[in-house]
């Protein structure tokens, strides 16, 4: 049978780069440090990500996307390696389409996961030599369990399902607590309507910017504002600039 | 023997013959320009014959499904390698044909120890801004030639010729349901065409005289390549809540 796999297709035509053989530690200072997160609310998954992109003490780039639409219904957020979580996001982006386009027929949502799960292993080389490990959250609406699901990853490529939220990058952990400390004694996120869930999503990733360097926070003057996508069964539909606008406003 | 000149030219000729031959029940494609993008209809008795190739690019053939399916998998391996390699806008419908289809087309077909692709093929490109939509059609020996705003492809080069100068009459930017309507009289005139390669050309009212009852056994397929759709990928196959047949036949 004639292959579905697009990863296949580039590695028989020699369009993959090699990883390369040995880096010197210290020789290169690589780009990381982020907060990305998802959270289970009333209509599906938020998944929300801050723009700031550091690299050692410097900021390198203060609008970077790192939550990026795979499909009509699933997104990934990026954590780590920008360089390789791009390609990463465009080899699951481009294996979807080539699977539905040459088979006639959609991806499993388990098919995409199994997908990313490759990617990353394949990726390991570089992640273990501290150039280009990247952790993503994984977002989707699964059309068969008719609901919103959030799976986040390690570097080695295994996949964990979350219940409530999950985060990762450099301020996750700074935010953990109070999504917990939310979670269990505010409102439960999974009860939250949008508004409140965005709220709660914008004041998060101000609290890892408060104390992460590596997370940048809301600027109003340079009208820079995090990214959040939501995954719902209506597919993928961004939280636009001025609804978040209209909440910093108010908070 | 094949060192001869001679014997070489018979030996095309032969495969000429029976490429013809072969290729004679093909049921006909018409693809033409309407309001919304570019739309796609033919009639199959079952297997699919309208496809999606690319995000903006769509493949249709008559001939043996096999030949088709491996032309069309070729054609997707090509656009996603280059889609990847440097971007979706580099996937042209123009470089596809000319340095894919046609050449691999050409290759089988002078082979003459090997099978050639009993195909015909008709591919269409939507222009994202307006104006600017393209078809191409490729014959079974590679020759392949741009047909401005509409394009046909049958059994036979008397039924394919007639469908072109019918749809020449079409306005191009006919609301889908007439549009859908169009096409599928000028799919009868070419249905007509083959069945009687003797005599007349059958006049409008022998065509929906036709159409009444010459459907029967077989399900009309159409897809368009649609401008308004906000979703990268532009290719919707229409079901059949889509396509009321009744409507157009005047039954």
């Amino acid at each position: 049978m004639e292959s579905c796999d697009f990863l296949g297709l580039l590695k028989e035509g020699g369009h993959l780069s090699a990883a390369p053989g040995m880096v010197q530690e210290g020789l290169l200072e690589q780009v990381e440090g982020t907060t990305i997160m998802a959270v289970r609310y009333a209509d599906g998954v938020l998944v929300a990500g801050d723009r700031r992109a550091t690299m050692g003490n410097l900021v390198v780039y203060d609008r970077a996307d790192k939550v990026l639409s795979i499909d009509d219904d699933t997104v990934m957020a990026i954590a780590g390696s920008p360089s390789v979580a791009y390609d990463i996001a465009r080899m699951l982006e481009m294996s979807v389409q080539y699977y539905r386009r040459s088979q006639l027929q959609r991806l499993s949502l388990d098919g995409k996961l199994r997908t990313l799960s490759r990617l990353l292993r394949q990726n390991l080389p570089m992640a273990i030599q501290g150039i280009g490990a990247v952790v993503p959250i994984y977002a989707a609406y699964d059309q068969d369990a008719g609901e919103s699901k959030i799976f986040f990853y390690d570097l080695l490529g295994a996949e964990f399902e979350c219940v409530d939220f999950c985060t990762t990058g450099s301020g996750s952990n700074i935010i953990r607590g109070a999504l917990y400390y939310q979670n269990r004694w505010g409102t439960p996120l999974a009860e939250m309507a949008e508004e409140q869930a965005v709220e709660t999503v914008l004041k998060m990733l101000e609290t890892a910017a408060e104390y992460d360097t590596a997370t940048g926070g809301f600027r109003e003057t340079a009208r820079i504002f995090p990214q959040i996508m939501k995954v719902t069964a209506a597919g993928l539909n961004k939280v636009s600039e001025d609804e978040m606008a209209a909440l910093y406003e108010k908070a | 023997m094949l060192e001869e000149p001679y014997r070489w030219v018979e030996a095309i000729n032969n495969r000429r013959e029976y490429l013809e031959d072969q290729l004679s029940a093909g049921s006909p494609v018409v693809g033409m320009t309407y309001a919304g993008g570019v739309l796609l209809l033919t009639t199959t008795p079952g297997p699919r014959k309208l496809f999606e190739i690319y995000n903006e690019i769509a493949f249709a053939a008559v001939g043996h499904p096999a030949d088709i399916e491996k032309l069309r998998k070729a054609v997707i391996d090509i656009a996603h390698i280059e889609g990847f390699n440097l971007s979706a806008r580099d996937v042209t419908l123009q470089r596809l044909v000319s340095f894919g289809i046609g050449p691999l087309m050409k290759a089988a077909f002078d082979e003459i120890f090997r099978s050639p692709f009993i195909a015909r093929v008709m591919m269409a490109e939507l222009d994202p801004v307006e104006g600017g939509d393209v078809f191409y059609t490729i014959d079974a020996d590679g020759s392949f030639a741009q047909g401005g705003r509409v394009a046909a492809i049958s059994g036979s080069e008397k039924s394919a010729r007639a469908m072109t100068a019918k749809l020449g009459e079409v306005d191009g930017a006919l609301p889908l349901q007439e549009a859908l309507g169009a096409a599928l009289q000028v799919w009868g005139l070419g249905r007509l065409v083959l069945d009687s390669e003797e005599g007349q050309e059958p006049s409008e009212s022998d065509v929906r005289e036709f159409l009444k009852d010459g459907l029967q056994g077989l399900k009309v397929e159409a897809a368009v390549l649609d401008r308004e759709r906000s979703v990268k990928s532009k290719f919707n196959l229409l079901t059949e809540d889509e396509l009321p047949l009744a409507a157009y036949i005047g039954a």
